[in-house]
């Protein structure tokens, strides 16, 4: 551990304190998961939980220790585990010079002949301004721009203590000298990381995350960066529909003692209003002299002034089209197996297994959901109905079959054509120790290079760099969907859109596994993702492993990073027997903590599958 | 005033790419620069590989009333607004059944300045399933506005054979006749979904976007102007590798290459006209930057990765005739699918077009650039100026030591060139033909000679 602790210390910002998560035993993951999701909410959002909730022994389980990891955490640490979104991780540029939908690099590091850009967030709490910032530098390191997200909150905590609350005038105009030094104080910190990260670290955008609630105050914010040479680009979440007000409050306010035993609505009406009267002083954007997009009411309108300065600010508005602030869930399965010997061109139905697993598959899923929500309602949470469920497959038969169950109880069901698979080429009907027989050279390519490798008659060469590429289209209508989704595909696809979401480097991608037997949820917070696995019982043994038309040919140790647990590809998935602590642990904890380099990585390249794989699925 | 709201399909319900259909609906007085915006989303869109097409009402009323005066656009002239409305009716109709094909974006190129007119598209477009996106251009620049009415004065078919001064007169009569009507796209409107771009691009409002391709058409919108320019094109100076016949690598340009480096700032000044600065983008490869090297110390320099040439992967560096020898399949895949085929290890035109994005969207944002860049790059810059389908893109003759001028306007792309007189060996091949470079004969498609259309 303190190993971890000094490596992890090295590459970041300021050196802190490790500790292991809490112990949890399997059986209680929905439960725990859960209240951990709405507990961190609060402790990632410091404006609120600082001023409006007391931390007491019975709602929060984080000890002094924690609290103290809490304070001083820099949010930048080397990535732990594929379960935690690597949104916040120092990226580890030896093993993934390139992002995995970039599409070209510069000596510089810098893209697009931009320049360095400073995005400035403007809006009060509960507006998702901290959604929006970890989302857009999600999808702008994902084009391979250098992106960094600093939360103002992180630094007025690290400065306050544990458990201090700023002086009740911190946020006003006529506040007291005192609270003026503190806030100057707390500001230089985080002024001087931006610089650091934009001037030392090849950075080429940061957002600064912050209310920044009046006119001056940021028309001198943007003299400052212009100094140092940095374009600042203003975006601002203003919201006038008290609908989605109310909603993002009652989905803050809910763990609070303050509000215990109070009528959710009352509950977050209060809130607001303490907003309100914490930060009485706001001014939405009007300066025509800067540069600013105003997102009103989440994504309903756009307006933006005077963005003169290039490809990437457009590029920012056309994500921030697609994108919203309400939560929801996204889960990740495979299609069943085929009754033929599999094959890509064959595009066979499902066999009679394959139906009975997308009936096993489908109830897994929607006990769960409804497990969640109990779950949710038992630890005070809203008891709001669940949101709609749809279902995302390819167009081939054996997805579009999987989904069937599902379809026909009443779940809306969508075909994605962009969803089809990698076409595996030439190796499709070999075995691993043929293909590596029969294509010495390619196999030495790929394993070389894994993610941007192409093989021969695969589509013209594509690779999974290609297939990030070309999935833009389903990862902006994934930002979009409002609902719940499953998405049944191929494994090829659930790894780039996993690696989407979880902001997993391009590296690897390639080595991430979904066995048969485990739905995979991605639960957004605003501060990262977070993903779970939910294991489906009694799978036939035989059905489990990896995709067979997928190239098995596996990728060399790297030392970086471990996909998931059992990750030799080509093995069966192992059973899984419990979830590693970081899967639990709330993400502050997890820095550093056991798992940091797995031992994993140092698994010898595993037995190759037994004659042709192909024929099993 | 109370509107009935139009069932919408919401993006809550995951509408699928290939299911939506978008009727884009430009908004605006005449000469806001409406048809030349809606003329590039349609290039824009078909180099992407999506079907798209604009619907002139001006061209359907022109078949009834081929030369207008100002009066006909009179809202009081009875006859007048019958015609103009029978015109739309007919374009919108024809859009339906174009959709109804297949189609994916339709463009209604017409002023569309009242409510009640935008409430009628998209009643009509709702009723087939087909969501409606209005894209306002409203501008006030008094400079832009007369720029626009001279251009349209000479190349509007309105006008063909007038008198240029009589035309500009009537043609501003029609502005005001427009302007007593015009509706700006306001709250009222509020459930639409829009884009409204005002002071040329300054200031933009983008309104309930539905899904990811109008969210995707928005996006190129944005970077559009409506100001005159021009951009020059020019490949590098021949180079080593030009001499051998090998294609790809990093090579030094040639003596004669060197000789059209030095003549490039000349031949750039004389088509230009003045002495304004240009902005010069280049490559990042060595051939491009000597190229451009001479050109004045005011022309701002920038180099693109993503103007490097075609990645030919493992056959870089080597000729037609080793890779026949070496790859007699890839050879031939490539005749077959130019477009499509990519090289081992190495890139499609395909992919080239994608990774031109970050260019067009400059492109279209900046005003007058010159870029020197490399054959196949240039091919699909070109084609996506001027409309080339992606067979015939990829075996364009784009000659060496040969400078492009297009200047986009709104019924087409000018394109003018400019021959150094320096000679310098031939890099293109016939489709299906030998295993190296050859000379091209007079049917092939050369760039600047009679046959396309050059001057």
């Amino acid at each position: 551990m303190s190993i971890n602790a000094t490596v992890a210390s090295e590459l970041e910002l300021e050196p802190r304190v490790v500790v292991q998560g809490p112990q949890s035993s399997p059986e209680s993951l929905t439960v725990v998961t859960t209240f951990r999701l709405y507990e961190r909410r609060l402790s990632l959002r410091p404006e609120l939980s600082e001023t409006f909730v007391e931390a007491s022994a019975d709602t929060f389980v984080l000890d002094d220790s924690t609290a103290e990891i809490a304070a001083n955490s820099p949010r930048y640490r080397r990535r732990s585990s594929t379960f935690i979104d690597g949104v916040h991780d120092v990226p580890d540029e030896k093993n993934s010079p390139m992002a995995p939908a970039q599409l070209y690099s510069t000596m510089s590091g810098r893209l697009f002949h931009s320049g360095r850009i400073a995005i400035v967030l403007v809006g009060l709490p509960a507006r998702g301004k901290t959604h929006i910032s970890v989302s857009l530098c999600r999808y702008l390191q994902w084009l391979g721009v250098k992106t960094r997200v600093f939360h103002l909150g992180d630094y007025r905590r690290a400065t306050m203590g544990p458990g201090v609350e700023v002086p009740d005038d911190y946020f006003f105009i006529n506040a007291s000298a005192a609270s003026v030094m503190l806030r100057q104080k707390i500001l230089k910190k985080c002024r001087e990381d931006i610089y650091a990260w934009l001037n030392h670290e090849n950075g080429q955008v940061a957002i600064y995350d912050a209310v920044n609630p009046l006119a001056n105050g940021r028309r001198s914010l943007a003299k400052e960066f212009a100094k140092h040479d940095v374009q600042t680009l203003f975006l601002e979440s203003y919201v006038t529909d008290e609908k989605i007000l109310q909603e993002n409050a009652r989905s803050v306010k809910i763990s609070s003692p303050d509000f215990i035993g109070m009528d959710p609505d009352d509950a977050a009406q209060l809130y607001l209003k303490r907003i309100d009267m914490k930060i009485p002083y706001f001014e939405t954007m009007e300066e025509i002299d800067l540069n600013y997009v105003k997102m009103i009411n989440a994504g309903e309108r756009i307006s933006y002034n005077n963005v003169s300065f290039g490809y990437l600010s457009h590029r920012i508005v056309f994500y921030l089209m697609n994108l919203h602030i309400k939560s929801r869930h996204t889960f990740f399965a495979r299609a069943g197996t085929s009754s033929q010997e599999d094959s890509y061109k064959l595009d066979a139905h499902l066999s009679e297994e394959g139906a009975e697993y997308a009936k096993q598959m489908s109830e897994t899923l929607l006990e769960h959901r409804e497990a969640e929500r109990a779950a949710l309602i038992a630890s005070g949470g809203s008891d709001a109905p669940l949101k709609p469920l749809i279902v995302w497959t390819s167009t081939r038969k054996r997805t579009i079959e999987t989904a069937e169950y599902l379809g026909g109880n009443g779940f809306k069901v969508r075909q994605r054509s962009q969803m089809s698979q990698l076409n595996p080429g030439v190796c499709e009907k070999l075995s691993e120790r043929a293909i590596r027989c029969m294509y010495p050279e390619e196999v030495a390519l790929h394993e070389k290079d894994p993610y941007h490798h192409r093989y021969p008659r695969a589509e013209f060469y594509k690779s999974y760099h290609d297939l990030a590429v070309r999935l833009e289209p389903i990862i902006l209508e994934l930002e979009r969907e409002q609902n719940d989704l499953l998405i049944i595909a191929h494994e090829s696809v659930l790894r780039v859109l996993y690696g989407y979401l979880m902001a997993c480097d391009a590296m690897s991608i390639p080595t991430l596994k979904f066995p048969r037997n485990e739905i995979i949820e991605i639960i957004p917070a605003s501060y990262q993702n977070e993903a779970k696995r939910i294991i489906i019982p009694n799978v036939d043994h035989n059905i489990i492993p990896g995709s067979p038309e997928d190239i098995k040919i596996l990728v060399p140790p790297s030392g970086a990073v471990s996909p998931m647990p059992g990750s030799g590809l080509g093995t069966p998935a192992e059973p899984i027997i419990n979830l590693s602590k970081d899967t639990l642990a709330p993400p502050k904890i997890t820095n550093g903590s056991a798992k940091e380099i797995t031992t994993d990585a140092k698994v010898p390249i595993p037995p190759h599958k037994p004659e042709n794989p192909l024929s099993r699925d | 005033m109370e509107l009935p709201r139009p069932s919408k399909k919401t993006n809550g319900v995951g509408v699928q790419v290939e299911d939506t259909q978008i009727c884009v609906v430009m908004v605006g007085l005449p000469a806001r620069g409406k048809s030349l915006i809606a003329q590039k989303a349609q290039r824009y869109l078909r180099w992407l590989s999506i079907d798209a097409k604009v619907f002139n009402v001006g061209n359907y009323r022109r078949n009834d009333t081929p030369h207008p005066t100002a009066e006909f656009f009179d809202t009081t002239n009875v006859e007048g607004e019958r015609m103009r409305r029978a015109a739309a009716k007919a374009a919108v109709s024809d859009m339906i059944d174009w959709f109804k094909k297949g189609g994916l974006i339709g463009i209604l190129d017409a002023t569309n300045s009242t409510r009640v007119r935008r409430r009628w598209i998209a009643e009509t477009m709702d009723a087939h399933g087909i969501e409606t996106l209005y894209v306002e251009s409203k501008c006030d620049d008094e400079d832009l506005i007369m720029s626009n009415i001279l251009e349209v004065k000479t190349t509007s078919p309105d006008y063909i054979g007038q008198d240029p001064e009589i035309a500009a007169r009537d043609f501003r009569n029609r502005i005001r006749n427009y302007e007593k009507v015009y509706q700006t796209i306001d709250e009222q409107e509020s459930d639409l979904t829009y884009l409204k771009i005002m002071d040329v691009g300054k200031r933009v409002i983008i309104n309930r976007i539905q899904d990811y391709l109008q969210s995707r058409v928005v996006y190129y919108l944005m970077n559009l102007h409506i100001k005159p320019r021009s951009i020059w094109l020019s490949r590098h100076g021949e180079s080593e590798y030009n001499l051998g016949g090998q294609i790809g690598g990093d090579a030094d340009l040639s003596e004669r290459g060197h000789r059209y480096a030095k003549l490039l700032p000349e031949l750039v000044r004389k088509s230009v006209g003045d002495d304004r600065p240009l902005t010069v983008w280049t490559s990042t490869l060595k051939r491009t930057i000597q190229t451009a090297r001479f050109l004045p110390k005011d022309y701002n320099q920038l180099q693109w990765k993503a103007l490097d040439e075609l990645d030919s992967g493992v056959c870089d560096g080597m000729t037609y005739a080793e890779i026949k020898e070496a790859y007699p399949e890839d050879f031939a895949a490539r005749d077959d699918d130019k477009y499509n085929y990519r090289y081992r290890g190495g890139e499609s035109y395909r992919d080239v077009v994608i990774r031109l994005e970050p260019i067009i969207m400059e492109l279209e944002r900046s005003e007058d650039i010159l870029i020197v860049t490399h054959q196949a790059v240039l091919r699909c810059i070109y084609a996506y100026f001027m409309k080339k389908d992606q067979k015939l893109s990829p075996w364009l003759n784009v000659p060496l030591h040969t400078l492009i001028k297009l200047t986009p306007r709104a019924y087409g792309t000018i394109e003018e060139f400019t021959s150094s007189g320096i000679d310098a060996v031939s890099t293109w091949r016939g489709q299906g033909s030998v295993a190296k470079h050859e000379d091209p004969p007079a049917s092939a498609n050369t760039l600047g000679s009679a046959g396309d259309g050059g001057a």
